[in-house]
């Protein structure tokens, strides 16, 4: 009976001692595999993992190509936005061009127009005073003769200018500015020879402004500067038909 | 005596248990089956002492034949590729919380019997 007993007791130490060491170590072994430490797993879980990791690398690799492609087709149609963009700005500063809304610069003459003075006078020249028509045929011969941008006193002649006599003679209303003067500067790019030769050349404008009493003077240039239409380019009428 | 026996086994077990090299990951889950068969079989052991079946043999045979039959299982299962230690789980805990239980009632019953004879004795 001692020796049972005995043999009881040192067996349930025993029994003590193994679980738990064993409950231990598995304390251990779970504290350490959260960190996930290669060194303690197995080939089939290092497989595993591998498998894991490719699938992932598979996937992100795809997504990748993916991401790449949609940028592509984002930088082609980017491209080729720009691109028509550029031809729209190109377009719409040759408008622009067109219409006068641009300081223009180029070669051309400058044609000074002013009554003639008494002693100025030929024998059957008398003093007439400069009327919006002697402005208006002259910019039409500027015109004929190849002008691509006129003013007049700083006026910019374009599409909707109106060049009218108000009233008394020293009242020409361009623009819709009036310009109280009886001296004008005509400013003209273009072929400077041209233009020179549509109103100064034999049988031309200037002849007749001459007999008028109007003393006209030109003066050839490389370089003209003609500014830009200042006001506003309204249509209240005018719609477009589609 | 026994419960001098118990503490210092449980205390060199802790010691060996901390100080051991540590098992590789896979072999943790046969570990953690063999630690829930016994306790089971600890369970089991302290309900039969209250019940008075306890039987020292079958302790002892049950202590180990449970874990290493539990190791068995989950390897073959591991072979199989079924999770048999799922089935092992369920039974062991569902026999500790059977024997807890046993363990529970014996101590109410212990101490409400104290209890009344206190009240009579007043």
């Amino acid at each position: 009976m001692k020796k049972g007993k005995y043999v009881m007791i040192v067996t349930i130490s025993i029994v003590c001692f193994l679980l738990m060491m064993v409950i231990f170590m598995q304390f251990k072994v779970t504290q350490k595999s959260k960190e996930i430490n290669i060194d303690t797993m197995q080939e089939a879980e290092l497989r595993q993992q591998l498998a894991n990791w490719k699938n992932k690398y598979e996937e992100t690799k795809k997504k990748r190509e993916e991401v790449s492609n949609t940028l592509e087709t984002y930088k082609e149609e980017s491209s080729s936005d720009s691109k028509t963009q550029e031809a729209l700005e190109k377009e719409l500063s040759t408008l622009e061009q067109a219409l006068g809304k641009t300081d223009v610069e180029g070669e051309g003459i400058i044609i000074n127009l002013r009554e003639k003075k008494e002693n100025e006078l030929g024998d059957d020249e008398s003093i007439t005073p400069i009327f919006a028509n002697d402005l208006i045929y002259i910019v039409n011969s500027l015109k004929d003769a190849g002008a691509e941008a006129i003013s007049i006193n700083n006026e910019r002649i374009i599409g909707i200018t109106d060049i009218v006599d108000i009233g008394e003679y020293v009242n020409i209303k361009i623009n819709s500015n009036y310009i109280r003067t009886n001296e004008f500067e005509i400013k003209a790019i273009g072929n400077s020879s041209y233009l020179e030769s549509s109103i100064f050349g034999k049988g031309g404008y200037a002849e007749q402004l001459e007999i008028s009493g109007i003393k006209a003077t030109v003066q050839k240039s490389n370089k003209i500067r003609i500014n830009k239409y200042t006001g506003e380019i309204n249509f209240k009428y005018v719609e477009e038909v589609n | 005596m026994i419960f001098i026996a118990i503490t210092i086994g449980c205390i060199l077990g802790a010691l060996v248990g901390i100080n051991i090299p540590t098992i590789s990951y896979t072999y943790s889950s046969y570990l953690a089956i063999a630690i829930i068969a016994a306790l089971d079989s600890v369970f089991g052991g302290i309900s039969g002492t209250l019940k008075g079946e306890f039987d020292f043999k079958v302790f002892i045979s049950g202590f180990f034949c449970n874990s290493i039959l539990s190791i068995l299982l989950t390897y073959l299962g591991n072979k199989l590729n079924v999770d048999i230690y799922l089935a092992a789980i369920v039974v062991f805990v569902g026999r500790m919380f059977l024997n807890l239980t046993i363990i529970r009632k014996y101590y109410i019953e212990k101490w409400s019997k104290k209890w009344e004879e206190r009240k009579i004795k007043k």
